[in-house]
């Protein structure tokens, strides 16, 4: 999706102006004329002055508010964005108990059936991928990747 | 030099040899995944070091270090992850390379000029550690508060196309490092009651997201397009290197020499002097509208920078036992558990060993050259994968390396939010750099201009009062009204004639 | 083929069972020992050396773990809620006794089972070595002449150093704001600040400083404990430098989330007994300069207890918590 000029500096001002009002509420420091709202402060007047200056040129171009790229009114390739997130999304909350080999390879395996990989070549890939990616990070450089439902295999 | 014959002794037997070829190669891995960085390299060698003696405990630690910020290359000019942050700098420079068909001479350009920058780090390390570590003790945060300014004006100066989109970018990034519990005031910030947040989103997670999953996300859509075709890969690692180390000697030793100051100031470590010489390099080359395009002039400069940064970092740490970088900071321990207290007295007390520490920086620059070689040998495989089977494989690396820094899935969930934030950006024409840097420097600047405010009594003068900040401080104003001043002078002149 | 996976399927079953059910002796897989602060810090070294040696005693890898971030909050918190098993472990310091006084978090040294405390390092007054003050009593006298000109840094707002010289000036009926306080991220830039001449004071251990100490960039006026340190035995006491009875120190100690099996953890308090009486542990202490202290779990959690309550009352008196 692009945005025009005048659409990021309106969603700049908004922004600015949102930081300022909840900075506004922290605390000095004891002692101290300054405090945790200085730095956000500034920042967000940074952002008020690009997103003016971003606002006034969009005014002057004159181009179209929303611009949506050509993949997102193709449904296969606005399934394979979708489909990226949500192996990201199922990694999230399923890698505690599943534990990783399983959810790695489950996501590996999707994302091939999805781009297009054999099914054969595609589940040997995504469980040996997921093996290989737990020996190389669990046993040499000791990232203590869940175990989930292998806990018993934890032992060997 | 019965202490250099000695030095060389102690470094060239088999059990030290060993323990430096074994380190090689577990820090080209650990360089080479994202996520993990020569810190963590480090930190995991602490335990094995205590069963050595001093000079192989070093060994280990400075040749798994020189490796992993060399290889933290491979992954960004091969898949656009960069592997430590101090490659963060150029990872889209490097990236376009390999695409116009060119990952060999990158890569290679890469491994040279790393080498060249370690052994110019060294060289200052032996000859000057003393009076250098002097200077980096003077810096007080009005110093380091100038230090920062000047390198967040080098995202704006490397930004290709829409100066005031890159400035947007930074300020993004300025805001995500405001974020958390670790500023002046200890007062929570942004965390909207999380737990996780009160540690801030963490830099390598972003960057991996920003990077990364950016780009899977435009293969994704786009797996057709041009941008995801890759030339025929050309050339040999070595073949033209000597052509570009003749081109780009001034540059290699500008970043060099960039690198090793930058290193040596406590605080402020290869990442950033990665980026300060990649925009020097733009600011001062002839041809400063190819830098983007896939131009090896920065790359060039800003990879010997953060190799020569390695090496200047240990410079304060010798000499004052004040760490130059995260690494450092654990060596100092390593020195005092094996007796090697650090301080000017260490190059009195133990000389030999001192000397072999030395030797064994040579010595691992130099192995630099055939273990980078297997390595990029070995990593431009992966070019050869198809891309709907290596894709899929990147992301799943992406969601290990993220989780690997601080094992939370908290991480993985930073890489989902930053990559469709880098996506959108760049649809946009927002460069994703600038956030990175203004991340890397965000907490620097405000800490240091807090304390400068407390301690100066709110006096905006002293900022000026002390001679190195005074001079830091024309220099940045000077910089960023240049463009203005110039402009000015050409009217005034132009009226005239 | 089918048959094949089926069985191989049930034997896995069955070997899952098997293991969940038999409790095989502990430790029988890797343990994690979680540390709050960062690497290349002295809690991850305690920690890095206390892994290795326990991995010795247990028979099983200790891998450790940080969990940055927050001023300590975060890895507290991820220690806390680890699973009760035996598994999760941690490296809790002072700050425990801090964060929930200043609302960032529920948790206290109660929210955790203790298995033994490892280590202290008492406060220290430290000045530039070039300082016109041969003592404490000399300094003490310029701060009163001049209030508010004297600055110190050395942790951030509200840290443990902060306390430790707030609380001292308290102590010897001195206005703690008479010397404020600059935040930084830690001993190491507080005192890089000091010794390039942006503040005066950094209140923090002697072994945070004992390498500019030994480069003679930096001297130690005295040390806020009751006994002499061994890295320093020439540095006089607060006692005996103005003869207050203020002290204060950073401590460390081993813990696992609240209610693990009593049997699971006596044997990681013994196991942690014997790292701290083995020689490795004392002579790498010892090589960094660091205090060592051994107080068993029971004796622990009292100790925590009173900390808590001791910092929260210097906290409110300074002014840093209402």
């Amino acid at each position: 999706m692009k945005l025009s000029d005048t659409v990021m500096g309106g969603l700049l001002l908004v922004l600015a102006a949102a930081i300022g009002i909840y900075v506004s509420g922290f605390p000095r420091m004891p002692g101290q004329n300054y405090g945790a709202a200085l730095f956000p402060g500034l920042i967000a007047a940074g952002l008020a002055a690009c997103g003016a200056l971003l606002l006034a040129r969009g005014l002057r171009a004159k181009a179209p508010a929303f611009e949506f790229a050509p993949w997102t009114r193709a449904a296969p390739l606005a399934a394979n964005f979708a489909l990226v997130c949500g192996a990201l999304l199922f990694y999230i909350f399923a890698a505690e108990t599943l534990g990783f080999m399983a959810t790695g390879s489950l996501l590996l395996l999707a994302l091939f059936l999805k781009l297009g990989v054999r099914p054969l070549s595609a589940t040997v890939v995504a469980v040996v991928a997921a093996l290989v990616f737990h020996l190389l990070f669990y046993k040499l450089l000791r990232v203590p990747l869940p175990w989930g439902i292998l806990q018993f295999m934890a032992g060997w | 030099m019965a202490d250099i014959a000695t030095a060389f002794g102690m470094v060239f037997q088999p059990y030290t040899l060993s323990v430096i070829l074994l380190s090689a190669a577990f820090g080209l891995l650990v360089g080479a995944i994202p996520g993990l960085t020569a810190t963590m390299a480090t930190a995991l060698l602490v335990p094995v070091t205590f069963f050595m003696p001093p000079v192989p405990a070093i060994a280990a630690i400075v040749t798994a270090t020189a490796m992993a910020i060399f290889s933290g290359d491979i992954p960004g000019a091969l898949m656009r992850i960069p592997g430590t942050p101090a490659s963060a700098a150029y990872t889209d420079e490097s990236y376009a390379m390999t695409r116009k068909g060119q990952a060999e001479t990158v890569l290679g350009a890469d491994l040279a000029f790393s080498v060249i920058g370690g052994l110019f780090g060294t060289v200052v390390l032996v000859l000057s550690a003393p009076q250098l570590a002097e200077i980096a003790l003077k810096f007080s945060s009005f110093e380091y508060f100038w230090l920062v300014l000047l390198g967040l004006s080098s995202a704006v100066m490397i930004t290709v196309g829409d100066p005031l989109k890159g400035v947007v970018s930074l300020l993004l990034g300025l805001l995500i490092s405001a974020i958390g519990l670790d500023n002046p005031a200890a007062y929570p910030r942004f965390t909207f009651g999380s737990i996780e947040l009160l540690g801030s989103v963490g830099l390598i997670p972003m960057m991996i997201g920003m990077f990364a999953i950016s780009e899977i996300l435009r293969f994704a859509v786009e797996p057709q397009a041009k941008a995801q075709i890759f030339k025929k890969q050309i050339g040999n690692v070595f073949r033209g290197l000597w052509g570009l180390f003749r081109r780009y000697r001034l540059q290699a030793l500008r970043g060099s020499v960039l690198g090793t100051v930058v290193g040596a100031l406590p605080g402020a470590g290869a990442d950033i002097a990665a980026w300060m010489a990649y925009a020097v390099s733009k600011k001062l080359s002839r041809e400063p509208e190819k830098f983007g395009t896939g131009h090896v002039e920065g790359i060039v400069e800003a990879g010997a920078a953060n190799n020569s940064a390695l090496a200047g970092a240990w410079i304060p740490a010798l000499v004052f036992g004040i760490p130059g970088d995260s690494i450092t900071a654990i060596v100092i321990g390593v020195l005092y558990i094996k007796g090697m207290n650090p301080g000017p007295m260490i190059f009195i007390n133990h000389p030999e060993n001192i000397y072999a520490v030395f030797i064994v920086f040579f010595l691992a620059n130099l192995l630099m050259i055939p273990f980078g070689w297997v390595a990029i040998k070995a990593a431009k495989r992966i070019l050869h994968i198809p891309r709907n089977i290596l894709m899929p494989i990147i992301l799943l690396f992406c969601v290990v390396g993220s989780f690997a820094i601080n094992n939370t899935v908290f991480a993985v969930s930073v890489i989902l939010v930053f990559g469709l934030a880098g996506y959108f950006m760049e649809e946009n024409g927002y460069p994703v750099a600038p956030a990175i840097l203004g991340v890397i420097l965000g907490s620097m600047l405000e800490e240091n201009f807090i304390s400068s405010m407390i301690k100066s009594d709110g006096r905006l003068l002293a900022f000026f009062e002390r001679p190195i900040a005074a001079g830091l401080g024309i220099l940045t104003l000077l910089i960023w009204f240049w463009p203005l001043a110039s402009r000015g002078l050409r009217t005034v002149s132009r009226t005239r004639t | 083929m089918l048959k094949l996976v089926s069985r191989f399927a049930w034997t896995m079953f069955a070997a899952a069972l098997a293991a969940s059910s038999a409790f095989a002796a502990y430790p029988d897989r890797p343990i994690t020992l979680i540390v709050p602060w960062g690497a290349g810090g002295g809690t991850d070294a305690t920690a890095r050396i206390i892994g290795s040696l326990l991995e010795k005693e247990l028979g099983q890898p200790v891998n450790v773990v940080n969990r940055t971030g927050g001023s300590g909050v975060v890895g507290h918190s991820a220690i806390a809620q680890g699973a009760p098993d035996g598994y999760t472990l941690g490296l809790i310091t002072v700050e425990i006794g801090m964060m929930h006084w200043q609302g960032l978090t529920e948790l206290t040294g109660a929210s955790y089972t203790p298995l033994g405390l490892v280590n202290a390092d008492p406060a220290g007054v430290q000045v530039r070595a070039d300082a016109p003050y041969k003592n404490l009593g000399d300094l003490l006298a310029a701060i009163k002449a001049n209030p508010g000109k004297f600055k110190a840094s050395g942790t951030g707002q509200g840290g443990i150093w902060h306390l430790a010289i707030a609380g001292m000036l308290k102590d010897l009926k001195i206005d703690p704001a008479s010397v404020p306080w600059v935040p930084s991220n830690g001993a190491a830039p507080g005192l890089q600040d000091m010794v390039a001449g942006g503040v005066e004071i950094v209140p923090c251990s002697l072994p945070e400083a004992r390498s500019l100490i030994d480069a003679g960039k930096v001297k130690s006026l005295a040390i806020m404990d009751a006994h002499p340190s061994g890295l320093y035995p020439d540095v006089p006491t607060l006692k005996q430098a103005a003869g207050s009875d203020w002290t204060m120190a950073a401590w460390r100690g081993m813990v696992a989330p609240k209610g693990i099996p009593n049997d699971v953890r006596n044997h990681l308090a013994t196991a942690i007994k014997k790292v701290y009486d083995s020689k490795a542990y004392k002579d790498f202490m010892s090589s960094r300069g660091y205090g060592v202290i051994y107080l068993p779990p029971e004796e622990f959690a009292k100790f925590m207890a009173k900390s808590s309550n001791d910092l929260g009352a210097t906290m409110k008196a300074v002014g840093i918590v209402k």
